[in-house]
């Protein structure tokens, strides 16, 4: 939806309506800190890492303050692993396939225990689909969508039962694209729990949520991919709790701009699933979540591109 | 019915009818009062009987009666621009009387800017009342060089915006939502065109327009902040007429003629923007099947049976695209038609009885092919019956009473998602609900110096099936709540019901010739609501009904005015304060899902709301230099549990200052300049406090919980426009068509006016281990000086 709300931009200022944007640096109120706590592990093979920091006032362009000498363990009923800080903030830990730590429909417990807090949250490691395949295709430009090149689109499709939901993370030649523009979750097949398009193959929006939003200094979007570019895609399990987080947090980070801040949503804070104790009771944020992962990896082959559909 | 309110309201009717002149035969002069040259039914014009104090104000329809003793009258027949009839009547007998009036001499000392009497500020017992006819609104500077309804009013005291681009309006601290829009008695649910830039009014077909702020009479209810009654013109009934123009972004015509003289007439009036059409062959989205334009098609005939039947078939169909290319794109349009029935049931019992159907739809279609597409499709449908009586019961009392019976068909989502050929069905219920409401009220003079108008007005609202009833429990407040019930309601079973009971009331004690207090209290309840949680009200905003889960919203007003003409009425001064309270008030919680969501009610808050202001407003009426300078005072805050810590917050269009002056000089017949000048308070947002980071996304924290703590920096603009009219004469002898050019500038001296600003990290691409640059960028929707100009031709 946000990029074709950009479009209306594209349109308007093609009558001679000009918005225009600058950057400024108002007054803000000050607030305590709050404890920032990112727990987003998965079933991988790699060192899973939580961070603990403490936010910083807004205009502050710096590194978050870590926050040291915590006791982090994720347990199952069964068993406890402990997260040892080995950079400041940054508590981690090997957990090799061989412990069958990770189960679909496990639940795990994230404690945090700081020197004046104590954090704690709860979350089901839910089931993802494996991906079909990622196909690229030749567009020509498409004002506000694309660049003209070459774009890619993924194939899976969502299990049956409503209720499923993800986040969709996507690699450019191992690059992890990271702006807010390229959030892209799904609820079941489709963007919201209201939409209910269940068991079936993502709608196309997500399906090709996967390419960069790169620009050049013109401001116009540069190609997807070129001939010899790598995509891994990744599709992360979620809760609908987390899905609930990165849903807003995209409305309230990737910001249209311009006409479009006509269909903005005002500032909200964004929902967190902590529950804190102690000196940071009501002022714990982030997220904690285990999700299962499927991926998928493709090169783009210019030569050897699947025939167009008829 | 008649027999109902006669038998509900003896009390009331016992002081109405104790009334001395019962002693004498009564007559009664009534009939109607029309421009000489085109037929129009004049509204709000006066007949006044000389030396008597007695009087009457033509109705909507231009209709009046005055009942009066036997004996010998002069009559003196009034109205602004027009000149003043004297007329004797011997009155022995029930007499009908119509009057033609003729207007002015186009003298420069006559160049007027209202349309009503001079004294009416004084006179008139309602307040919070502002009235505008189409030639005042061609007049005010306009967006883009086009006369435009609703942004007129916003020149007015107590009514305001959000900023440019924002649908609808605000009135005295109320939500768009919050206001009736009423054209030709139809229920407009969106006033917008292109956005909000223009509203869907063509000023060509618009005889009159009045916005009632506060003081609100009791035939009307439903929304609880204002009503703004607009009035189509009925079409020229003595010669055929063409008026229009050409503008920058669009073109207009409008032709009236009758079709049996003096019987029946009617005028069809269309505009059309065409911009994208021009701008095709320089933007690559235009030529590729995508579009930008609005249309609307405005029309009303009349026939007048006998002098006692008339009736009028109006109605408006408008749209606007957005087309991204030939298969993408949303647009929108409002469409109603209104039947109405004018039928003298005696000379001094004139009835209207209106059917009116009122429609209003949006459609979003988004997908490379059928394959894989989206589309939805949302509207809100009405159908109305509304009887009204006036009662010209004696020269001190003009009773109204009548009724209304609404039936709605709300169809948030008819929506279908289809993914590699896989079709979904998204849609959501249909809801269907009844709103009906009578009302009595009463116009009563007092004496000279006292008059009031009283009324009691009972609304009720059933919401039906059928449809799936849904019970939420208990969440953490400003939470999303659970379902935890779902019913099937069967069709026409009653899910839930309201009603309440309206007073309102408004006095008027005239202090002098010149001067006069006034006082008015109503209360209003909105059944239906429109859902919102943007910073500016947008075409996909849906109307909801109230429910077993949303009640009605209840606001209670008071007002106090005080009102005095200087130098003959030259200058108009008013001051008024208010105080508003509203029950009920629709807020959100962080993150609610507005769009498609069948538990949207889960995701709604119920808040209550306080506003109150001070207004001024100083109008110069006549000479060369006309205007007016209005000033308004205001704070309105809602209260909220979940918000703000259920602490009092600032609205969105909380707006302390605002400051507004439009001035027309007239240097000759040829030449005038138009001006408009606004000062308005920056609108209160939520600012973060803190910025954190989550999966190498920054996130801006409001660590106090505070909802719009901040304000963005004052809004102020300047426009100037010319008019210049063509010449009367050509080679010594009249022309037969009028024309004038009409050049403008908006924002004169090209302000970046602020609209919101926004926090949100760098567009670039944020680099592993480095910080992520946290910005606050505020947004200029017009963000330039507009230039404009059009030509417009009347014959």
């Amino acid at each position: 939806m946000k990029k074709r709300i950009k479009l209306i931009a594209v349109l308007l200022v093609s009558i001679g309506l000009f918005s225009c944007e600058q950057d400024i640096f108002p007054e803000l109120e000050t607030a305590p800190p709050q404890l920032v706590v990112d727990a987003f592990l998965t079933n991988d093979n790699a060192p899973q890492c939580i961070r603990l920091a403490q936010s910083l006032p807004y205009y502050q362009a710096d590194v978050l303050t870590p926050v040291r000498g915590a006791t982090v363990t994720v347990s199952t009923g069964s068993v406890s692993i402990s997260f040892i800080e080995n950079e400041p903030g940054m508590y981690c830990a090997d957990i090799p396939n061989s412990m069958d730590f990770y189960q679909v429909g496990q639940e795990y417990t994230l404690l945090v225990e700081t020197n004046n807090t104590v954090v704690s949250s709860s979350v089901t490691m839910n089931r993802v689909p494996e991906i079909d395949t990622i196909e690229f295709k030749y567009e020509e430009e498409r004002p506000g969508f694309n660049a003209e090149g070459y774009i890619a689109q993924f194939f899976a499709v969502d299990p049956e039962g409503p209720g499923d939901t993800y986040w969709i993370k996507t690699y450019k030649n191992n690059a992890f694209l990271n702006k807010p523009s390229e959030i892209n979750v799904a609820y079941d097949a489709a963007f919201s729990a209201g939409g209910n398009v269940d068991g079936q193959t993502f709608i196309l929006p997500i399906r090709q949520s996967i390419n960069p939003q790169d620009e050049d200094a013109n401001g116009d979007l540069l190609p997807a991919y070129s001939s010899g570019d790598s995509i891994r895609v990744e599709i992360h399990s979620i809760s609908n709790d987390a899905f609930d987080f990165f849903l807003q947090a995209q409305e309230q980070i990737d910001r249209p701009g311009g006409f479009g801040e006509l269909f903005a949503v005002p500032l909200a804070n964004l929902p967190t699933n902590l529950e804190a104790t102690g000196a940071f009771e009501n002022r714990v944020v982030g997220f904690f979540n285990v999700a299962a992962v499927s991926e998928f990896t493709n090169w783009l082959d210019p030569n050897n591109l699947p025939p167009k559909n008829p | 019915m008649i027999h109902l309110l006669r038998k509900t309201l003896p009390v009331l009717l016992l002081s109405v009818f104790s009334f001395p002149a019962f002693s004498q035969a009564n007559y009664t002069i009534s009939g109607y009062l029309k421009d000489a040259k085109d037929g129009e039914s004049l509204i709000g014009a006066t007949v006044i009987v000389e030396g008597t104090g007695n009087g009457a104000v033509s109705n909507t329809y231009g209709y009046y009666s005055i009942t009066l003793a036997e004996g010998n009258y002069t009559l003196i027949v009034s109205y602004i621009g027009y000149q003043t009839q004297r007329k004797e009547v011997s009155l022995t007998s029930n007499q009908k009387l119509d009057f033609e009036m003729g207007l002015e001499g186009q003298e420069l000392e006559e160049v007027v800017i209202t349309s009503e009497a001079l004294d009416e500020n004084v006179n008139r017992i309602g307040m919070s009342v502002e009235k505008m006819d189409s030639r005042i609104i061609k007049k005010i500077p306009a967006f883009l060089g086009e006369a435009d309804v609703v942004n007129s009013i916003k020149t007015l005291p107590g009514v305001s915006t959000v900023g440019e681009g924002a649908s609808g309006f605000n009135v005295r601290g109320g939500g768009v939502g919050q206001n009736l829009v009423l054209l030709d008695e139809a229920v407009v649910y969106n006033s917008s065109h292109m956005l909000g830039f223009f509203s869907v009014f063509n000023p060509d077909a618009v005889k009159d327009l009045k916005l009632y702020k506060g003081g609100i009479p009791a035939r009307y209810g439903g929304r609880i902040s204002s009503i703004l009654d607009i009035q189509m013109k009925e079409g020229n009934s003595k010669k055929l007429g063409v008026q229009g123009g050409v503008g920058t972004i669009f073109s207009r015509i409008a032709v009236e003629a009758p079709i049996v003289k003096d019987k029946s007439s009617f005028i069809l009036a269309a505009r059309r923007s065409y911009i994208d059409v021009l701008a095709r062959p320089f933007v690559d989205v235009l030529s590729e099947g995508g579009a930008l334009n609005f249309y609307d098609i405005t029309g009303k005939v009349n026939y007048k049976f006998s002098d006692r039947d008339r009736i009028y078939l109006s109605g408006y169909i408008g749209r606007d695209n957005f087309k991204f290319d030939a298969n993408q794109g949303f647009s929108w349009g409002n469409a109603t038609a209104t039947f109405r029935w004018n039928h003298l049931m005696s000379d001094r019992l004139f009835m209207n009885l209106s059917g009116i159907y009122a429609d209003y739809d949006y459609e979003l279609e988004f997908g490379e092919d059928e394959s894989d597409k989206f589309q939805w499709k949302s509207r809100i449908r009405t159908l109305t019956v509304k009887p009204d009586f006036s009662w010209y019961l004696n020269s001190n009392n003009e009773i109204s009473f009548g009724g209304e019976l609404i039936r709605y068909d709300f169809n948030p989502a008819d929506a279908t998602t289809v993914s590699q050929n896989q079709e979904t069905n998204i849609s959501l219920d249909e809801r269907f609900s009844y709103e009906g409401a009578l009302y009595i009220g009463n116009k009563q003079k007092f004496g000279n110096r006292f008059s009031a108008e009283y009324g009691l007005r009972w609304s009720t609202f059933y919401y039906v099936g059928p449809g799936s009833v849904y019970e939420y429990g208990y969440a953490e407040p400003g939470k999303r709540r659970p379902v935890v019930g779902i019913t099937e309601a069967e069709s026409g079973e009653v899910v839930s019901s309201y009603n309440y009971f309206e007073p309102r009331i408004a006095l008027r004690y005239r202090l002098s010739e010149t001067s006069s207090v006034k006082a008015s209290y109503n209360r209003m309840a909105q059944y239906i609501h429109l859902i919102s949680n943007r910073t500016a009200s947008i075409p996909l905003d849906v109307w909801q009904p109230s429910t077993n889960n949303i009640t009605p919203q209840v606001g209670d007003q008071i007002a106090l005015g005080y009102f005095q003409n200087f130098r003959n009425n030259e200058y108009e001064f008013s001051v008024e304060a208010y105080y508003k309270e509203t029950q009920n008030q629709i807020e959100y919680i962080d993150g609610a899902d507005l769009l498609i969501n069948e538990f949207l009610e889960g995701d709604l808050l119920s808040g209550q709301g306080r506003a109150y202001g001070l207004e001024f407003l100083v109008r110069k009426v006549k000479g060369k230099l006309t205007g007016w300078a209005s000033y308004t005072l205001a704070k309105t805050e809602l209260k909220t549990e979940g918000i703000n810590n259920f602490e009092w917050y600032p609205t969105r269009f909380d707006q302390r200052h605002n400051f507004k002056v439009t001035a027309i000089y007239t240097f000759n017949e040829r030449w005038s300049l138009s001006s408009n000048f606004a000062f308005i308070s920056g609108t209160p947002s939520t600012w973060p406090t803190d910025r954190y980071e989550v999966q190498g996304y920054l996130i801006p924290h409001n660590g106090n919980n505070t909802r719009n703590n901040l304000r963005i920096p004052a809004y102020h603009r300047l426009d100037v426009s010319v008019t210049l009219n063509g010449k009367k004469e050509k080679k010594g002898r009249p022309r037969k068509n009028q024309d004038y050019w009409v050049f403008g500038l908006y924002n004169v001296y090209g302000r970046q006016n602020p609209f919101s600003i926004y926090f949100t990290q760098g567009t670039d691409r944020p680099a592993a281990g480095t910080p992520i640059d946290s910005k606050g960028v505020q947004v200029a929707i017009i963000g330039s000086i507009v230039p404009a100009f059009s030509y417009n031709f009347k014959f």
